[in-house]
């Protein structure tokens, strides 16, 4: 269900598995040549139909999701490829303090498996991602080596790591999903910088190029304009298959195993579309948890002026150099967990007015009229920090079916219930903080924060991962705990949200259940 | 979307909306200001083009009357999410002059192939500026097995 991230990661590994593949997308195949990213008007493109707010997208196969009692927007790209389609593809793993926050931190829960657990399914996805980057990072465990050479840090990256070295502070090289040589379907990244809009080059590693093709050719059928309605389930209670609209039309595709790809939003607001006599509060949802526990990246911003013409607009975007300085946690500091840094290009001049128009800015002056020009001509000297901070569970943050408003196929949107948690303002505020010394070290003659919450891509934690059946919605390998032959692989499943960008992690958690599928044939349970 | 798409302004309202977007425009530093920029032609059109949703707001401030000061500082003050997306309208169109964006420094009419050189990574990282990040050894912290 779902033809994203996650889903073509499990469809190319089970498709060269030799099963048969169908994916029921509600969405449609992208045309690089659609994309904005290399036309004049490519802020603009971006602040519609390439916006990747489905309520601002506003087209039939963007089901709306309603944010009004929420302290950020909800992002993501629907059709195949998914969210990879409109991500940074800054590529973090987690770190192996992320899957043990109550052994360390006595906050949230441990993850039922380990850093070392997942490793292998890190290192082949990183493959399959054509992950770029410089090997050993001191931020993780030795051995960490990006299988493609890294990607110039330009003049902004080189700026800031002469900052950070003066404070001391750690800084990599960054490491991206974006490739930097020529390889299978992907070309090298050719730096346009608008990599948060797609690719026209199809040089970034978004599921639709890197796994989705292949996966086709080995077989898999993937069903565009499908908009799942339900999961259905046989008389045993093992799901069999799902109902979905086309144009209109109701269809049932039948399967032996199914497996959820819809995103931390769309996977719990399909399972609970999915109640049934047998569950009445919606599928795979005894333990109460389907939807509850909704982690958002409530991002932060900062900028810095400097003398010197930067470049900052030239890609990958993607990171240029990213910072872990703050990553562990450190009570100290009055709070658990923290944060990732990266440095980011700017994408175009649009982009660059947001540091003084955006809801959260703290610049204090009007950017339009006078004295405009002189503030345009900075546009090019700013270097910005993006401050990804972990966002601790809370029960009372989640995502429910709206009761009135619907798709365009008359199926309930969605109603996210999320609050900006004081542990999660905390980190945001003390890493903005810091950040700013560091645009002050780089030499930034006017320094500011440029935002807070004004997005996230980053939906986790709506299916949580666990041992026990009573709290948790799939065990360790993705397998609904209430019906055995229905797994879910995206980000619904992270017990804790990380605070780094998730898509390294959705997709070791895709190929490692897919390959416990595919290893496990013969035990599995299957509908009859 | 507006049933008064953008392509349909008159001359007078082009002349309006110049005279507005030079309110937020007004140009100096080596920048033209938003009307001898074209904004009010070519480009309000390719803008509108772009996100129809910002033309009923472009619409709607056209029929605004009074001083193109005071109606600018009337929205600013009173009505600031009109006064946004109007400005986010105008100065997407205003970005997308050629000559504007050169004298912004950006590279041509929209984002340009700029693949790296042989080289261009490692030259970044020369005078092992790298060197006092692995001097310091891991930062991520150990976990009990």
């Amino acid at each position: 269900m779902g033809g994203g991230t996650s889903g073509g990661v499990a469809a190319r590994h089970l498709a060269e598995a030799g099963f048969k593949v169908v994916c029921l997308e509600q969405g449609t195949w992208v045309d690089p040549g659609d994309l904005p990213g290399n036309k004049p008007e490519y802020e603009l493109l971006g602040s519609k139909n390439w916006h990747p707010s489905p309520n601002l997208r506003g087209r039939r196969e963007d089901y709306p999701v309603d944010t009004t009692e929420a302290d950020l927007p909800v992002w993501m790209y629907n059709g195949v490829g998914g969210s990879s389609v409109l991500y940074g593809a800054i590529w973090a793993r987690a770190l192996p303090s992320d899957f043990r926050v109550r052994t360390l931190d006595g906050v949230a829960d441990d993850w039922p498996l380990t850093y070392d657990e997942l490793l292998p399914y890190y290192q082949a996805v990183e493959r399959e991602m054509a992950v770029s980057g410089v090997a050993g990072n001191p931020a993780y465990p030795p051995g960490y080596e990006p299988p493609l050479p890294a990607a110039p840090i330009h003049r902004t990256g080189r700026r800031m790591a002469e900052g950070m070295n003066r404070l001391g502070w750690h800084w990599w090289p960054g490491t991206n999903a974006i490739p930097t040589v020529n390889r299978g379907h992907e070309g090298k990244c050719v730096r346009y910088g608008i990599c948060r809009m797609g690719c026209p080059e199809g040089a970034k590693s978004s599921t639709d190029v890197t796994h989705w093709r292949d996966a086709v050719a080995l077989g898999a059928e993937v069903i565009t304009r499908a908009r799942v309605a339900r999961v259905t389930l046989d008389e045993r209670g093992r799901a069999n298959g799902a109902v979905y609209l086309r144009d209109g039309v109701e269809h049932f595709q039948a399967a032996s195993v199914v497996l959820m790809a819809a995103g931390g939003i769309g996977t719990p607001r399909l399972l609970l579309m999915s109640a049934s006599d047998r569950f009445p509060d919606g599928l795979a949802n005894s333990s109460g948890q389907v939807g509850k526990r909704l982690m958002l990246h409530p991002y932060g911003a900062s900028v810095g002026v400097y003398d010197d013409d930067l470049e900052n607009w030239l890609g990958p975007a993607g990171e240029h150099i990213g910072s872990m300085q703050f990553y562990e946690t450190d009570t100290a500091r009055g709070f658990v967990r923290g944060a990732k840094w990266s440095l980011l290009p700017i994408a175009g001049p649009l982009e660059a007015v947001e540091k003084w128009t955006d809801k959260g800015s703290m610049r204090g002056e009007d950017f339009w009229g006078e004295g405009s020009a002189a503030r345009m001509k900075s546009f090019v000297r700013m270097l910005q920090w993006h401050v990804v901070p972990e966002d601790l569970p809370e029960e009372t943050n989640f995502v429910s079916l709206h009761p009135s408003l619907t798709d365009s196929d008359g199926l309930p949107a969605a109603k996210v219930h999320y609050r900006v948690s004081d542990n999660t303002r905390k980190i945001v505020d003390f890493n903005l903080e810091r950040s700013l010394e560091a645009h002050a070290a780089a030499g930034a003659g006017d320094t500011w924060i440029a935002g807070r919450n004004f997005m996230t891509g980053h939906n986790t934690g709506t299916a949580r991962m666990g041992d026990d059946p009573a709290t948790s919605v799939v065990d360790r390998f993705g397998r609904t705990h209430d019906v055995p032959n229905l797994y879910v692989i995206d980000a619904s499943v992270f017990t804790t949200s990380t605070g780094v960008n998730p898509t390294a992690t959705i997709c070791a958690l895709a190929k490692r259940t897919a390959s416990h599928i595919a290893s496990n044939a013969r035990e599995q349970e299957i509908s009859s | 979307m507006s049933a008064v798409g953008a392509s349909q302004l008159g001359d007078e309202s082009r002349a309006r909306l110049a005279a507005l977007a030079d309110v937020l425009i007004p140009g100096g530093d080596g920048l033209p200001s938003a009307g001898d920029a074209d904004v009010a032609g070519q480009w309000i059109d390719r803008a509108l083009g772009a996100n129809p949703d910002l033309v009923d707001t472009v619409v709607h401030v056209l029929t605004i009357a009074g001083a193109p000061e005071d109606v600018i500082a009337d929205l600013r003050l009173h009505h600031r999410d009109v006064f946004d997306r109007f400005a986010f309208a105008v100065g997407g169109a205003y970005f997308m002059n050629t000559p504007v964006r050169r004298a912004l420094g950006y590279p041509g009419t929209a984002p340009r192939r700029l693949p790296a050189a042989e080289g261009e990574a490692e030259y970044y990282l020369e005078d092992d500026i790298l060197s006092p990040v692995i001097s310091r050894g891991p930062v991520y912290r150990h976990v009990p097995a």
